[in-house]
């Protein structure tokens, strides 16, 4: 649905370097921060901004074709919206601009619990409101088969953030390619199924899953456990083995081990032994560095056991290290 | 489709009064210089009024202000962008704004022109309807040229600023009689209303080059517009 073949872009100070990437329909995001290139990305897949070499695709067309333009949903941080219509004329006219049935503008501002927006002008509304405004027009329109999103989670009204990651999982599940681009690695994890990696304009790498990243993380892999008794499961959790380190934070306990699978049984553990009211229990993402630092050491692994296979496979002499 | 397209630009002027502010303004002070004209009991006052006052001061700047309140004072591309982010072709609605911005000026410029004939007309000048309507007329065409060179100006620029630009340029080039007038809408409208003609150029010469530049300087407009990104 989206293609990226050798694509390189610039908006000063950042280049995007040659980024050859694809997605089909489900939930991608790219993470990085603004810097990185996310949302040139996602303006070069609308074609809002200019290519200086390559070539982007997006359902089987030059995002300019007119027919592709309608079918794609662009929802950057600050989205531009005609600031003279009212809410509900705004639903309405971007309906007929995309050539779709009439629907009542209010049953779509409900999907994103925003329909009390309905009768405001464009012009008065907070940006959070007008960002509200733009996802559920994104999100319910029938001809949209692209979503593009920057920060989906960020700087949106509190009643639509509840209902956005159903939402766009809903649309996901109907074959809408939604891609999203984000700078915190917990909102990548809680919306996309794989993710792509930014770092300066270039792809450090993918990865399916955060668990996965944090898994090879160089610092082992940290879980939050909010319980009703935070001291006496820092005192069970001492005792185990494969819990590396503890510590407070924020009301709740971070503990952190070598692997995911072993620091759950030992946190599970601990848990009964001390007798606390377990509230929530979760993998924490890794920061940004630690998440490039794991996608890079999955490749050099991945590189160092086809070094091993086509050694063995052509009989070299065992001392042969890979370059 | 153009309709729809045109709607936001209209509510725009429609809906945010504080936007005609500025235009009101020049409006009144065109009516106080034919007013000042009919008590001092001019002669040529309607002649006076519109060939040294309205023309080369007020229009313009009438035409400017209705240009930006239509545009939101922003380049015409960011004007588009919401309706683009759509879906909607970038040509076609930079084509409807700019739609709405001529069809406003020439209307306040036209009715202004009409009304200042009317209010400043002097013993010498000719018969006082029949020179409302050929004001009405000159004006409007003057203004129909001025709101597309303006809206040319607001794809100069990221945000816009070759409209105060372009205002200057015919400051400066139309003030003469020489080739380079020819290119501005001062210096045509000046010879429809009775002023020196540039190149001695005759009125129709003059009304033929407004409808041209208006043309040329909408779909120029629009082309850029088309081209261009708004800036994020």
């Amino acid at each position: 649905m989206i293609t990226f073949e050798a694509v390189a872009a610039r908006r000063a100070p950042l280049t995007l370097a040659r980024l050859s990437l694809s997605w089909g329909p489900g939930l991608h995001s790219v993470v990085g921060t603004p810097a990185d290139g996310g949302p040139l990305l996602l303006e070069l897949a609308a074609g809002r901004t200019r290519l200086r070499s390559g070539r982007v695709e997006v359902l089987e067309a030059s995002p300019l074709d007119a027919r592709v333009r309608r079918q794609v949903a662009l929802v950057p941080l600050e989205p531009p919206l005609p600031d003279a219509l009212r809410t509900v004329e705004v639903l309405t006219l971007a309906a007929t601009l995309r050539g779709e049935p009439p629907s009542d503008p209010k049953v779509r501002l409900a999907a994103l619990g925003v329909e009390s927006l309905a009768p405001r002008r464009v012009g008065t509304l907070a940006p959070e409101e007008a960002r509200a405004v733009a996802l559920a027009e994104a999100l319910t329109s029938t001809r949209v088969r692209v979503l593009l999103l920057e920060e989906p989670l960020v700087g949106v009204d509190p009643r639509a953030v509840a209902r956005l990651p159903e939402l766009l999982r809903a649309r996901g599940r109907e074959g809408c390619a939604v891609l999203v681009a984000t700078a915190s690695l917990r909102d990548a994890g809680d919306l996309a199924d794989d993710h792509v990696l930014l770092r300066g304009g270039t792809v450090v790498g993918r990865a399916a899953s955060l668990d996965e990243l944090a898994a090879f993380s160089p610092g082992g892999v940290r879980m939050r456990i909010l319980v009703s008794d935070p001291r006496a499961l820092l005192a069970a959790l001492a005792a185990e083995e494969a819990v590396d380190a503890v510590a407070r934070s924020d009301g709740a306990v971070v503990a952190r081990g070598r692997d995911a699978p072993g620091l759950a049984a030992a946190v599970g553990r601990a848990v009964v032994a001390s007798a606390v009211d377990l509230t929530e229990m979760r993998i924490e993402p890794p920061t940004m560095d630690e998440a490039r630092g794991a996608v890079a050491g999955i490749a050099t692994a991945t590189y160092e056991a086809a070094h091993a296979r086509t050694r063995s496979a052509l009989a070299l002499p065992s001392e042969a290290q890979p370059p | 489709m153009i309709a729809g397209l045109a709607r936001p630009s209209a509510l725009r002027l429609v809906r945010t009064p504080r936007s005609l502010l500025a235009p009101g303004a020049w409006c009144v002070l065109a009516l106080g210089f034919a007013l000042a004209a009919r008590w001092r009991g001019a002669v040529h006052g309607a002649d006076h009024v519109l060939v040294d006052a309205y023309a080369p001061l007020i229009l313009p700047l009438l035409v400017y202000t209705l240009v930006g309140a239509v545009l939101g004072t922003r380049s015409l591309a960011a004007s588009a962008a919401p309706l683009v982010a759509f879906g909607a072709s970038p040509a076609r609605t930079a084509l409807a704004i700019v739609g709405v911005a001529l069809a406003a000026s020439v209307i306040a410029g036209g009715l202004l022109g009409a009304l200042l004939a009317f209010v400043a007309h002097g013993a010498g000048d000719p018969p006082a309807a029949r020179d409302a309507l050929a004001s009405a007329y000159a004006c409007a065409l003057g203004s129909a040229a001025y709101a597309g060179w303006f809206a040319l100006g607001a794809t100069l620029g990221k945000r816009g600023g070759g409209r105060p630009l372009l205002l200057v340029v015919d400051w400066v080039l139309g003030l003469g009689r020489g080739v380079m007038a020819l290119a501005t809408p001062r210096a045509h409208l000046r010879n429809l209303l009775g002023g020196p003609s540039p190149m001695d150029w005759s009125g129709r010469s003059s009304a033929a080059a407004l409808v041209v530049l208006t043309a040329v300087c909408v779909l120029l407009g629009a082309r850029r517009a088309r081209a261009q990104r708004p800036p994020s």
